[in-house]
């Protein structure tokens, strides 16, 4: 990070990471400012005094030095309230109103609050993460980190955090880059970011509309994408709206594949043969009666094709009744065996589905991810029913490879890219009333991590996912949310305690995030990198060599 | 065996009842009388005014050199036939609109009761008469007067020194010390000034502060600064003083009793002590007394602090602990306890 990075931008002394940047126009209290002074409460929970003009935020991180031990213990603000040294009750009220009395007859400065400085305080509420035991070699920086069990010595010194108080955090931040830690409103000049890892154990993104999922989801497509295919992103997108903007990465050609399901420059055209799809994929992608369900088995078990192959057959019938009447026997209702044609008419008459068995994308997609490169399905155009169709066959097919390499080639599955199946909209196939044995996506939720393959759920309500679905998400990304209800469920779900952090998940700005995951020791605040930044950022992959060098070739049949 | 004497035979006639709502009458009566004597409940060295009229007030720039003085007292342990307290007297300095100087002073602590409290007399060298009886308020009384002493010393030609409350040092302390320090204060330009929270100043019964309030609002109305000269001190009651009334804000609350020197401006003193009282927090009142009243108070962590110190010695003189605990464990709230 350099001191031209951006208009506003303050880098310590010491520019490197760690180095504190100002997120506003103001200058940010660096290593030694101090910030207050502590005074209570208990082992998790800290309260400290600062002065009344202390610019604190949610959601800051500060250190409380504790002289008597060495320790520094880290500290998130979690509330900050007005403090007075005056006890009267009402005190406060009675100087507001002597004030905007003054204020209303145009008098503003008529009565002073003398010696404010003195007289008011603030007092910060913070939840403690931990503390930075002194380092064993006195000189050189701590590095072991601890849950705390302690009190540190009251009335200590708490402090802006300097550079070598995140150090620690350097070897847990993965190689997923997403961002910059954040301390409040100032941006620290440390990347965080999650291990590939932990795509296996599943991570949900949750935020409204405008707060930053798909910059984000994109930053993660970039990190994959330059992961030397240590990960498969199987993207998802009805939108369309990655298809341009993965394109641009520098290293799109070598780690990027588009399929779509219409017609778009540079990409592969998505086909799926009905003989590739099931009657699970069906259910998974629409609501289905009972006794519709049994006509879809009853249709299968007549035609005796592969898959939906019986489809295109069904499609084209024209005397619905006479073949109910001759070919059923009569066994299925008529009204029953009506939708089930208008819907296959429909789903055969997509342009993404082909009636050759032969023609299939579905073992492209899985080599694809094999090579370890972000592939996106560009679905925009199809309906969301069909979209989930798509998405359903090709999550079975990946989960059929990984699963079947697992258990009957391990060492091959050992070399397998760690592989991830993004979802827009999750709760429409982790709903609560989802959860079937038909739907392969609360099977990927389950079973997926021992097989390497992981969902990365997005979403704008999470309180729509199953309970249980949910807990097997280890990894969250929590951008703004508007609904309580849906800040509770993640509260109540994370892996890490974010049970303090109401407040600072409901004043999330655009770009801001908590990540919750096994891999830090706290939930991480961020500041999600524009995904146009880490596309400026990105270097050019090196150029492919064309034979081995003179002094390898050598060593090569 | 104890015999107790049979009362007078008037003690056994039944006596009406005293009830809250007779009482309440009378209250009512005394507060809405119009007219009645002058008077104060708690000295009777005033010559009223025959005519109390109220001024408009103007506010003037704050003394340059401001003095505030106030003292607090706590019991600590309480035997009752011994007590120890501790009292303490706070000094605050604003110059030039900001503390300058700002003392809690020391505690002291007094053994009061079985002829203990002869001691504090004599290590404090209050110039009372030897026998006269002592109590706390009298010794923090003169710790009061001690403090105003050493500010007066020490202020600026031009200076205010205030005092929470009148004028009057306790009444076993002679009115000559009063009269010494008030011509000290003179000859150095020093204005020495009592401001009472809370007045015992009456007329027919009722406040006498409430009552100029009310009639003072309705010629100067809600916002209006006022001032009224009240009463005199008697000449052979010690040094000539002046007793005034004032609404030191326009947003005061309350107007308060502000005792003067004779012989000085007191529209211009009142004036220049109004601007004093503009604080957000307690318009009408001068801030600096307010911050001494802080500073001298004797909240309950002290008195705890003070037990702690209190044990530890005890401890280290082998008092046994059932001893103590019989000594100063408050019966009282123990019974209302249980």
């Amino acid at each position: 990070m350099s001191a031209t990075d951006g208009p506003g931008a303050l880098v310590s002394a010491t520019d490197g990471p760690g180095a504190l940047v100002s997120a506003t126009d103001g200058p940010v209290g660096g290593p030694g400012h101090v910030r207050g002074r502590l005074f209570g409460r208990n082992v998790l929970e800290g309260a400290f005094r600062a002065a009344p003009d202390e610019d604190l935020f949610i959601g800051e991180l500060l250190v409380g030095e504790d002289d008597a031990t060495g320790r520094r213990y880290l500290f998130r603000v979690v509330d900050v309230t007005y403090g007075s040294e005056h006890r009267e009750p009402g005190w406060a009220e009675r100087v507001a109103g002597t004030l905007l009395a003054d204020d209303a007859r145009d008098e503003e400065g008529a009565h002073p609050l003398h010696e404010q400085a003195r007289r008011t305080y603030r007092v910060a509420s913070c939840s403690c993460l931990g503390y930075l035991a002194p380092p064993e070699v006195p000189g050189t920086a701590a590095t072991e980190f601890r849950k705390p069990k302690s009190l540190p010595t009251q009335f200590s010194r708490v402090v802006a955090p300097g550079p070598e108080d995140f150090a620690f955090l350097a070897s847990r931040m993965g190689d997923l880059p997403v961002g910059r830690l954040r301390s409040g409103e100032t941006v620290v000049d440390f990347p965080v970011g999650i291990p590939g890892t932990a795509l296996s154990s599943h991570v949900g993104i949750f935020a409204t509309t405008g707060m930053g999922k798909s910059n984000l989801m994109r930053v993660l497509a970039a990190g994959a994408m330059r992961a030397n295919g240590r990960y498969g992103l199987l993207i998802v997108d009805p939108h369309g709206e990655y298809r341009s903007a993965l394109a641009r990465h520098p290293w799109a050609a070598l780690a990027l594949r588009t399929y779509a399901a219409r017609s778009l420059p540079n990409t592969t055209a998505l086909r799926i043969s009905l003989a590739e799809l099931n009657v699970d994929d069906l259910r998974t992608a629409y609501e289905w009666s009972r006794p519709q369900e049994e006509a879809l088995f009853e249709l299968e078990r007549h035609y005796g094709t592969d898959g939906l192959g019986w489809m295109s057959a069904f499609a084209t019938l024209d005397d619905l009744p006479g073949f109910r009447d001759v070919e059923l026997n009569g066994r299925l209702a008529l009204n029953t065996l009506q939708v089930v044609h208008r819907r296959a008419r429909r789903i055969v008459g997509l342009g993404c589905i082909a009636t050759d068995p032969n023609v299939s994308v579905g073992r492209a997609v899985v080599r694809d991810l094999l090579d370890g490169k972000v592939v996106l399905i560009d679905v925009s155009g199809l309906g969301s029913t069909e979209e989930v169709l798509v998405a359903s066959y090709l999550t079975r097919r990946v989960l059929e490879e990984w699963q079947g390499a697992y258990l009957d080639e391990p060492d091959r599955h050992e070399r397998m890219p760690v592989v991830a199946v993004v979802l827009e909209e999750a709760q429409r196939v982790l709903g609560a009333n989802k959860d079937r044995e038909s739907n392969v996506f609360p099977r990927v939720a389950r079973e997926g991590r021992k097989f390497n393959v992981g969902l990365c759920a997005i979403t704008q309500q999470p309180k729509l996912l199953d309970d249980e679905l949910l807990s097997q998400f280890n990894t969250f990304f929590i951008l703004g949310l508007a609904d309580e209800k849906d800040r509770n469920i993640l509260r109540s779900s994370a892996k890490q305690d974010i049970s303090a952090l109401g407040k600072e998940i409901q004043t999330l700005m655009p770009g801001e995030c908590l990540i919750a995951g096994l891999a830090a020791p706290f939930a991480m605040p961020a500041k999600v990198d524009l995904y146009d930044a880490v596309l400026r950022d990105t270097p050019r992959p090196p150029e492919a060599r064309s034979s081995p060098a003179p002094n390898v070739s050598a060593l090569v049949d | 065996m104890v015999t107790w004497a049979s009362p007078p035979p008037e003690i056994m006639v039944a006596m009406p009842a005293a009830t809250i709502e007779d009482a309440a009458s009378r209250l009512a009566a005394l507060l809405t009388r119009a007219g009645g004597a002058l008077g104060d409940g708690e000295r009777h060295d005033l010559v009223f005014e025959p005519e109390i009229v109220a001024l408009p007030l103007e506010r003037r720039a704050a003394p340059g050199d401001v003095w505030a003085v106030d003292g607090g007292q706590t019991v600590v342990a309480d035997a009752r036939c011994v007590q120890l307290a501790v009292t303490r007297t706070a000094r605050v300095r604003w110059r030039d609109g900001s503390s300058a100087l700002e003392e809690e002073g020391e505690l002291r602590a007094h053994l009061l009761g079985c002829g203990e409290e002869r001691a504090a007399l004599r290590t404090l060298g209050v110039p009372v008469r030897a026998d006269a009886a002592v109590d706390l308020n009298l010794l923090r009384d003169w710790g009061e007067w001690e403090a105003v002493s050493r500010c007066v010393a020490e202020a600026d030609p031009g200076a205010v020194v205030l005092v929470d409350g009148d004028l009057q040092p306790d009444w076993r302390i002679p009115p000559s010390l009063l009269a010494e320090l008030l011509e000290v204060a003179d000859d150095r330009g020093v204005v020495i000034a009592g401001v009472t929270k809370h007045s015992s100043l009456a007329q027919g019964g009722a406040p006498l502060l409430g009552r100029l309030e009310r009639e003072a609002e309705d010629r100067f109305g809600p916002r209006g600064m006022w001032w009224a000269r009240l009463a005199t001190t008697r000449p052979d009651s010690g040094p000539e003083l002046v007793v005034l009334a004032a609404r030191l804000d326009p947003d005061a609350r309350f107007s308060f009793r502000v005792d003067l020197p004779a012989g000085i401006d007191h529209a211009a003193a009142l004036g220049a002590l109004a601007g004093l009282c503009d604080d957000a927090a307690f318009p009408g009142y001068p801030y600096p007394l307010s911050v001494a009243d802080r500073l001298a108070a004797c909240p309950g962590w002290l008195r705890a602090d003070v037990w702690s110190e209190l044990e530890a010695s005890f401890d280290r003189a082998g008092v046994p602990v059932d001893v103590v605990e019989r000594a100063f464990t408050d019966r009282h709230r123990l019974m209302e306890r249980s």
